[in-house]
């Protein structure tokens, strides 16, 4: 039976292409396609579902399949949505919330992952305090005090009051991932910039950022899920409806979609496919960003 | 003095943006839930000053024992269950089978979705009228099926977890892609020629050496799990009768709806201390390195 325990196939960490496995290998995994097989078309449900009803006519609301799917499908529901609402205004506010702060949380995080992998600082303790603090706030938690601050500065009803909050949040975790790989990088290189006679601003921006970038996907990957999928901060920060972002449409719109439930599973299709889109684009460097967050 | 200041300009200028961000958002939301937890207030006029009498109240607030309680739950039955399936699915796709990329992006993509799209959808599932469940339950004979779970007292938080860890999963199994990684095969080729045999060198090897892993995802799990607010309030909005209410829940309905706001930064303060104590001390006992990466 030690013929079906085979060494992984990717060597190491860094070890780029995949090596070749014989067809004896691969006849042996065979069994585990039985198994992956049932276990993703149920993981797949409730997705394949919410795809299904965006196609529910609503003047036709019987359905097949457990109730997943529509007796007469139409694509008619992505058309009544746009003529309905104004959903690219809410596309574009989501937008407008979510790229800034992504654009953000890198630049601030990076930096500050810089600083504490690789610069003197003087209490590094009570920033790592903070840190944690950060890391462990729930958002329901400072709402309150979030919109009283927002309100002291004026930023009470505007995207770029959200902005900054989600930036705020995602810090921690986007420092803690980028300072690791920054720690991976050998000091040397460091060394070896300076004697070059580059400066920090150089060193960093230059160097240790592009070399960081499969940490730095995974940032971006959290941050998108984070800001372009919250409901609870624009729901209490915003008070006009031509800001909210697209996740509020479906509560903002209730009673509209309470007739046409076919337009509601449309809109949350419109509101999964932007962060699908991201994932798809960096899902290859996932992996290897987090191996080297965890080592 | 004036040089070591000189020497640490560069440092506090690339922390500076970080730090403006915290003291705003971070450090001040904290300060004035701390001071806010003293007042009787209902968020809109001047409070009047009670001292520690919301956190007397609070100690005696029944419901505060269900959060606990749902907290408590919620630890066991989403980092247990979304470790055990994310490890196994991590080491059947480590194995560079076919379509292993696509598999991956199946488990992980309800991660991916707002809670707003699976708080609708599971809702639409588990309806007890007309959703999947029941239509399973009625074609299949299995009738528990049929049971109104978001609305069964004794049944709601259970539900709720289990969509969390239908949510979930994926991304445990991509954080043990990740620890796999980084398991040097000369050690497992070792074990074979010794005569392991693949259960033994999950077991023993593989699993021993994804430590780092494993305290990794324990800790963003209770961090997690503490923090969970979206699914419940769109799932059950903490009902029904506060059977699935957490403490973020808790304290959003008595900022939100019943008007007591320094009640509701009582329960933050509350739960904040709980987080912070706990995940300390996750990293003085375990000395786990993924907050400060420094131990290894």
């Amino acid at each position: 039976m030690t013929a079906t325990i085979t060494r992984p196939e990717r060597g190491g960490a860094l070890s780029r292409k995949k090596p070749h496995h014989s067809s004896k290998i691969s006849g042996n995994r065979r069994w585990l396609h039985v198994v992956l097989v049932p276990l993703a078309l149920l993981w797949m449900i409730p997705v394949i579902m919410v795809i299904g009803l965006s196609l529910l006519p609503s003047h036709n609301p019987s359905t097949t399949f457990f109730g997943m799917f529509p007796a007469a499908p139409t694509l008619l529901n992505y058309l009544l949505v746009w003529q309905q609402n104004p959903i690219l205004l809410h596309l574009v506010n989501s937008l407008l919330i979510t790229v800034p702060s992504v654009l953000l949380v890198i630049t601030a995080g990076s930096m500050a992952a810089f600083a504490l992998a690789r610069l003197r600082v003087p209490l590094r303790a009570v920033f790592f305090g903070v840190l944690i603090l950060g890391l462990v706030l729930p958002m329901s938690g400072i709402v309150v005090a979030v919109f009283k601050i927002l309100q002291a500065l004026s930023l009470y009803n505007s995207l770029l009051g959200l902005v900054l909050v989600y930036s705020a949040l995602g810090l921690p975790f986007a420092v803690i991932i980028i300072r690791t790989a920054f720690l991976a990088i050998p000091h040397e290189v460091f060394e070896a910039a300076v004697i070059d006679g580059a400066n920090v601003w150089q060193i960093f921006w230059r160097i240790y950022l592009p070399l960081a970038h499969p940490a730095i996907s995974v940032v971006v990957i959290w941050q998108v899920m984070m800001s372009w999928n919250d409901f609870l901060l624009p729901l209490v920060s915003l008070g006009d409806n031509h800001l909210k972002p697209l996740t509020l449409v479906p509560l903002a719109y209730q009673g509209l979609f309470l007739s046409q439930p076919g337009a509601l599973f449309a809109v949350l299709v419109l509101i999964s496919i932007p962060v699908a889109l991201v994932f798809l684009l960096i899902q290859r460097y996932l992996v290897k960003g987090l191996a080297g967050a965890i080592k | 003095m004036r040089a070591t200041f000189i020497r640490n300009i560069p440092g506090l200028l690339f922390l500076l943006p970080a730090l403006i961000l915290f003291l705003a958002f971070v450090v001040y939301p904290i300060i004035y839930n701390v001071q806010a937890s003293t007042l009787k207030w209902d968020g809109v006029n001047p409070g009047q000053f009670v001292g520690l009498s919301n956190y007397l109240d609070l100690f005696r607030d029944p419901i505060f024992l269900i959060t606990l309680r749902n907290s408590g739950l919620w630890i066991a039955l989403t980092i247990i269950p979304q470790a055990m399936i994310g490890f196994l699915l991590a080491l059947a796709l480590n194995r560079g089978i076919f379509a292993s990329t696509a598999y991956r992006a199946i488990f992980f993509v309800p991660a991916i979705l707002s809670p707003v799209v699976v708080g609708i959808v599971w809702q639409r599932i588990m309806d007890p009228f007309n959703g999947v469940l029941v239509g399973v339950g009625k074609a299949t004979g299995l009738t528990w099926l049929s049971g109104n779970f978001l609305g069964d007292p004794n049944a709601a938080i259970f539900a709720v977890i289990a969509v969390n860890v239908w949510m979930w999963t994926g991304f445990s199994m991509l954080f043990y892609l990740a620890g796999l990684q980084l398991i040097d095969s000369s050690m497992l080729e070792a074990a074979k020629i010794d005569g392991a045999n693949g259960f033994h060198t999950t077991v023993r090897i593989i699993f021993p050496l994804l430590k780092s892993t494993h305290l990794s995802l324990l800790l963003l799990g209770i961090i997690g799990s503490l923090k969970t607010f979206e699914l419940v309030y769109v799932l059950t909005q903490g009902g029904p009768a506060h059977a699935s209410d957490m403490l973020p829940t808790y304290a959003f309905q008595h900022a939100f709806q019943l008007q007591s706001a320094g009640y509701a930064s009582t329960i933050s303060v509350v739960l904040i201390v709980i987080a912070v104590v706990t995940s300390l001390s996750m990293v003085r006992v375990f000395g786990t390195g993924f907050i400060t990466g420094d131990e290894k």
